[in-house]
Formats: C-alpha cells, sequence, structure tokens
C-alpha cells in the first residue's frame, strides 16, 4: 500500500517539478521586457515586448490596413522598418519584393516585438481615426442600393476633402465569426461634419454588404474609421468631367455639395452609366445640383432601357457617350471612379480625344 | 488524421474566412486533401485539366467585361455579364497576389442554366484544384462546370 | 565494455536503425504524421529533422530518466507515463527557446514540433532503448539512426507521391490508400537489407 502510494508521490513530483520548469523558462525566455518603438523619427510609444507590430500599433489607434486579421496572407500591412526588426521570415518572403526587401519594408503582422524599433509610417494613416457612429437614417435608393446616414458620435466630427473614403467595421454575426473593415466613398456635404452618408450597392454573398443590408436598422451602433485615400478635386479652373456608375456616384455627389458650399464656376458634367431605368437613382438631387452649379450637367446614359415611356436621354455605353462629346473634352480633367473595366475603357476614350494622363485622377475599385 | 501547421491554417482560413460570407467550404464536412481529391478525379473523368477550366474562364469574363455590366452575347450557346465591385480579395492559399471583385455570371441560352464565378474563384481553380466546398454559395461542381463552358 | 568497442557497436546501431530495422518501414511506428505530411517535400523535410532533434535527445534523456531514477527506486513500470512526460517538456521547451533566438528557424522547423509530440516513433525508439539495454553511447547511435531513418522513410515518400501526381488513380484508392501501398512496397524493399549488418 505504501509503495503504491509512494511510487505515485515520485511520478508526481518528477512531473510537476517538470511543469515548474516550464513556468519558469517561459517567464524568463518569452518575456521581452519594455520596448520603444520610433515612429518617423518622431513619436515615440513605449510598451511591452512580445506582440506583432501590427496589433501594438493598432492598440496605439494607428490604423494600419489588414485584410486578413494579422495572419500574414494578405499583404497589407506592409511597412517600413528601418531597425530593430531581425531577419526576414519565411512567411513573409511571398509579399516582399527585392526592392521593399532592400528597404526595409516588412509585414508587420509578422514582425514580433523583441526590441527598440524604429519605424516609417505614411504620414496620412496617422491621421486616421476611429468613430462610433449610430445609423440615423437608410434609404433605398434601386433595388440593390442603399444609401446610408451614420451620425458621429465619438469623436463628434470628422474633416473630411471630398472624394475621401472610410472603411465600415462588419461586427461579428451569424454568418461572419469575425471582424472585418470593407471601404466605401463618404457621399455627403463635407461642411456636415458630424455625420457622414455612404452609397452601398449589394455584393452578392458581400459580408460587409449582408451586413449593412439585412442586419442594420435606423439606431444601430456602427464603427468606422477613416478618412483615407488621395482621390480628391484639383485647385484649377479646368473643366471637368465626372465618370461614374452606381455607387461610384458617392465622391462625386460629395464633389458636388463641395462645389455648391465654395460656389466653384467651373463647368463640369457628370456621365453617370447604368444598365436599364431602374438602375437610375438620386436623379432628383442632379437636378437640385443643375440649379445651384451654372457649370454643371448631369448625363445619365442608359444601356439598355426597358420598353415604355420613351427615354429621350442618352443610351448605350458610358464610352459610347463620351464619344459622342469628343469635341467638348479637349481641356478637361477628367474624374473617374467605378470599376477597373470602366475606368481603362474611359481613360482610353479620353487620351484618345487629347485628355493627357496627368489631367485624368481615379479611384479605382481597387 | 495528423496535417502540417501550413494546411491547418490553410483549413482554418477556408471555413472560417473573413473574405466571402460564408466562407469557401460551407457546409461540407469533409476535410480539404479529400475535396481537392474528389474534385480533381472528377476533372480528369470528364477529360480535362483544371487549368483549362480555368483558362476557359478568364477568356470569358474577359470577353463579358467589353460589355461594362451590360450582358454580352459570348456564343450561339452563350450569354454573359460582368459586375465588379469595390476592393481586393486575398488568395487563403499563402503567396502574394490580389484579386478584384469582379463576379462574372454565364447564361445558357439554350439550356437557362446560370453560374457565377470571382476572379478569385477562377485562380482557386487553375492554381490550386479548389472548387470550393459543397454548401458555399460558390461552388462550382465540376462536372456541371466542365459541361457549361464546353459543351 | 570498452569505449572503442561501444562507439563502433553505436555505429553499427545506427545504420541498422537507418536500413534494416526502420522505424517506419520495418516496425510501422510514426505512421500518421507519415501519411498525412508526405504530400509536400518541403514539409517533409522539415518535419523529418525536427524528428532527427527530437528522437535524439529524447532518447538521451529518457536513458537518464530511466537508469537513473527510475531502475534504482523500482519504478520501472512507470517508463511508459514518465518517457511521454519528459518528451512533452522537452518540446515544449526546445519551442519556446526556438522562438526567441531563431525566429527563422522556428518558422521553418519549430511549427512542427507540436505535431510531433505525440508521435509515436518517438515513444517507441525510447522503449526499444530501454527493451534492448542500450548504453549511453549507443542509445545515441539509435536515437539518431532511428530519426534518420524515419526522415528518409518520409521524404522519399513525399517525392514518389509528387511524381504520382501525374498518374490516374482509382478514385477509391485516393489518398491514404495509395499511400499505404507505397509504404508496403517501400518495406518491401528495406526487406532486402535484412541480414546486412549483424547488429540489433
Amino acid at each position: 500500500m505504501s509503495s503504491i502510494f509512494l511510487s505515485v508521490l515520485i511520478v508526481s513530483s518528477i512531473g510537476a517539478a517538470l511543469a515548474t520548469l516550464l513556468v519558469f523558462a517561459e517567464r524568463y525566455i518569452t518575456n521581452y521586457g519594455e520596448c520603444e518603438i520610433s515612429i518617423n523619427e518622431g513619436k515615440k510609444i513605449r510598451l511591452q515586448g512580445g506582440s506583432s507590430l501590427l496589433d501594438a500599433l493598432t492598440r496605439q489607434k494607428i490604423f494600419i490596413p489588414s485584410a486578413c486579421g494579422g495572419r500574414g496572407s494578405c499583404g497589407y500591412c506592409k511597412l517600413k522598418v528601418v531597425e530593430g526588426a531581425g531577419p526576414v521570415l519565411p512567411t513573409e518572403e511571398p509579399y516582399l519584393s527585392p526592392e521593399e526587401r532592400g528597404k526595409g519594408v516588412r509585414l508587420s503582422c509578422q514582425v514580433k516585438i523583441r526590441n527598440d524599433l524604429r519605424i516609417e509610417i505614411p504620414p496620412e494613416l496617422l491621421s486616421v481615426s476611429e468613430y462610433e457612429c449610430v445609423c440615423t437614417d437608410i434609404q433605398d435608393l434601386t433595388y440593390d442600393i442603399k444609401q446610408f446616414r451614420f451620425g458621429l458620435k465619438e469623436p463628434s466630427r470628422m474633416d473630411f476633402i471630398p472624394g475621401q473614403y472610410v472603411q465600415v467595421l462588419t461586427p461579428v454575426y451569424e454568418d461572419n465569426p469575425e471582424e472585418v473593415y470593407r471601404a466605401y466613398s463618404i457621399s455627403s456635404d463635407p461642411s456636415e461634419k458630424e455625420f457622414i452618408e455612404l452609397i452601398v450597392r449589394l455584393v452578392p454573398n458581400g459580408i460587409c454588404t449582408t451586413y449593412l443590408f439585412g442586419n442594420i436598422q435606423v439606431g444601430d451602433p456602427v464603427r468606422i474609421n477613416g478618412p483615407y485615400g488621395q482621390f480628391r478635386l484639383t485647385d484649377t479652373e479646368a473643366p471637368i468631367v465626372f465618370i461614374a456608375g452606381a455607387s461610384g456616384m458617392a465622391p462625386i455627389k460629395c464633389m458636388l455639395h463641395h462645389m455648391v458650399k465654395t460656389e466653384n464656376k467651373r463647368k463640369a458634367t457628370y456621365f453617370f452609366g447604368v444598365n436599364t431605368l431602374k438602375d437610375l437613382f438620386l436623379a432628383e438631387e442632379m437636378k437640385i445640383f443643375e440649379s445651384r452649379l451654372p457649370g454643371f450637367r448631369f448625363v445619365p446614359v442608359v444601356a439598355s432601357p426597358e420598353e415604355g415611356p420613351g427615354w429621350a436621354g442618352e443610351i448605350g455605353l458610358v464610352t459610347q457617350a463620351l464619344e459622342r462629346f469628343s469635341t467638348d473634352l479637349v481641356d478637361h480633367e477628367a474624374y473617374l471612379c467605378g470599376s477597373p473595366g470602366m475606368i481603362d475603357a474611359s481613360i482610353e476614350v479620353l487620351r484618345k480625344h487629347g485628355i493627357p494622363l496627368e489631367h485624368i485622377f481615379y479611384d479605382k475599385f481597387s | 488524421m495528423k496535417r502540417t501547421p501550413e494546411l491547418q491554417r490553410l483549413e482554418e482560413i477556408l471555413r472560417v474566412s473573413r473574405i466571402v460570407s460564408g466562407g469557401f467550404m460551407g457546409n461540407d464536412p469533409r476535410v480539404l486533401e479529400e475535396i481537392l481529391d474528389a474534385d480533381a478525379a472528377e476533372v480528369s473523368r470528364h477529360g480535362y485539366t483544371t487549368e483549362q477550366i480555368a483558362r476557359r474562364m478568364l477568356e470569358l469574363t474577359k470577353r463579358a467585361q467589353a460589355g461594362l455590366g451590360t450582358p454580352v452575347k459570348l456564343d450561339e450557346k452563350r450569354e454573359g455579364f460582368v459586375d465588379e465591385n469595390r476592393g481586393q480579395l486575398v488568395c487563403p492559399w499563402p503567396h502574394a497576389g490580389r484579386y478584384l471583385k469582379t463576379v462574372t455570371t454565364l447564361r445558357r441560352t439554350d439550356t437557362g442554366e446560370i453560374i457565377r464565378w470571382s476572379d478569385l474563384a477562377v485562380h482557386m481553380i487553375g492554381a490550386h484544384g479548389f472548387f470550393q466546398g459543397r454548401g458555399s454559395a460558390f461552388r462550382l461542381e465540376p462536372g456541371d462546370l466542365v459541361q457549361i463552358l464546353f459543351d | 565494455m570498452n569505449v572503442t568497442a561501444e562507439l563502433w557497436q553505436a555505429l553499427v546501431v545506427c545504420f541498422a536503425s537507418i536500413f534494416t530495422g526502420n522505424i517506419l518501414l520495418t516496425t510501422f511506428l510514426g505512421m500518421c504524421s507519415f501519411l498525412a505530411v508526405s504530400r509536400e517535400v518541403k514539409a517533409s523535410v522539415g518535419l523529418g529533422l525536427a524528428v532527427v532533434f527530437v528522437m535524439t535527445f529524447t532518447t538521451l534523456l529518457n536513458w537518464v530518466a530511466y537508469w537513473y531514477v527510475l531502475v534504482p527506486l523500482k519504478l520501472e513500470f512507470y517508463r511508459f507515463i514518465l518517457f511521454i512526460i519528459i518528451i512533452a517538456t522537452f518540446v515544449q521547451f526546445v519551442e519556446m527557446v526556438l522562438e526567441r533566438y531563431s525566429p527563422v528557424l522556428y518558422q521553418n522547423l519549430g511549427i512542427f514540433l507540436p505535431l510531433i509530440t505525440v508521435n509515436c516513433a518517438i515513444l517507441g525508439a525510447c522503449l526499444f532503448m530501454v527493451i534492448r539495454s542500450y548504453t549511453f553511447l549507443v542509445t545515441v547511435g539509435y536515437g539518431f539512426g532511428s530519426g534518420v531513418g524515419w526522415m528518409l522513410a518520409i521524404v522519399a515518400m513525399s517525392g514518389i507521391r509528387q511524381k504520382m501526381s501525374v498518374a490516374r488513380i482509382p478514385k477509391g484508392l485516393q489518398g491514404p490508400g495509395i499511400t499505404l501501398i507505397l509504404a508496403g512496397l517501400m518495406a518491401l524493399a528495406f526487406l532486402g537489407f535484412t541480414g546486412v549488418l549483424q547488429g540489433k
């Protein structure tokens, strides 16, 4: 009896000794102490080592883009680590070109903070904030496009340049086990800083649009961050041609609001391409813009108008309508928002008629 | 069955994907290797390779893109249109490369069958032999796909 | 036994455990990771190297634990439990050290370590070492040789499977089925080595 007891005791104590050894090993080996991150040779952050650079920066409210949640499978979180990152890991290699590696660019989700670091982040990313909002209005614009208004609660104002976009956070819900961010351009008047409006088109099985279309009601909270993006109007007096279809109208509408508020006298023509008449929306708003901006003209282009009361406007593809107006296009600046296919086709037409590439600005859906 | 950490990670990402709603595996209870093996067998039974299938899909997408969202007649039996949405998708497999959210809808004018695919789905078929799990909204049964594309 | 004779026996046992007594192809231990991981050559090499490392050191540690702890206390029957505890602790420890001091090596090899804690070949080698009453030096040879033998088998299998990807395999045999058939054929081939070395 006592021998059984003794033997159990001995083996248990060996097991316990080994477990204790592991605990101490972990405390000593995996403890990295306090590390300092220096950003753009200016801002300094002190924190406990051990987490990934991406996580650490996100905790500090510096929003480095990421599409895969830090798994190392999207390559969006690249930034330059001047010093302190250690050797490049095999998980990073597929995403870094040789010049990037030479410059010290790394995947911040794979860089573990083990010592002091010096990093460089594009300055625009440093002015991005996270906003707690509440949905204050949802309007159906067509059968698959809705307009959402989000009132900003905390912080309560956003300063943005017309043409910029925000990232909407889709939280965990039944079909979506993890959080995801999706980008949408702001369509509301930039002088109204306490709310933003977005024009969203339902994407088949899209995580965010399914969430926005299905789950969000007026009064629900939403988290967004932004503003992002370099797409904006220039300061010149050159006449403008806008080309955008469906949800691509959002940044254009935002720019038009801004032009009204700043009494911008530039001549502008907006070619809005849709498939059928039932895809047209916000035509009334565009009429209001036409009355407020003497130089503005809205030109909807319908590819296949349905039978019925005749459609007296432009028919066909946007590129075809552009061709018909081509004699007027010289000296114009072009602003495009939409799919890469539409943008590439439009750019071809624009260049054919004398608009150089430096005068063509676009926000590709990419 | 024991698997490498990469394979486990890959299957996790495919199931729980934050890239499309519902993930890429649908409600398929089989493991990834089983799905890949079964689909590979079906493809070779029909006499095609996954690369041929992917090439044909890309060719049809390119031709349909000329419509800028409106339907385009591709041949006597097929018509298609392309919708493009903002954003990029990343392939769950660990390699660089981003795919646009280009969704091609193909309709057979003789049988009325309609299938849809995204650029990413085509890449996964051509490069990884992955047709997605049963129950996924974008799964394309290799047998049906071959019929619709080539017959 | 004097040291030279021991060293010689260690060498013989090492070669024997790679070829004539291959722990995977002769005694069929460590089959599950073998079947699963042998799909890709790169993963097989990584896993194989990790197995060599773990097998060598755990046989040593367990030799010490057996002859200096269990035998004096007359607790030999506890070896199954104790060996597993030591293997698990060792692997955890190595993973931590590797992750801290060599992240690149960790990514290449360290991610396989949890996978091989439960690899029966590791425990099997430790138990064989006890049954055959190997001395310390011979155990070094045996542990290292067994690991190399296992690695040889898995790398050879992954090479064959890659070549097989262009073959038309009947639907029912795809995956594990054909792999087991191949393993059997490889075992038959290794059977040809019997009698080559007069080591145990």
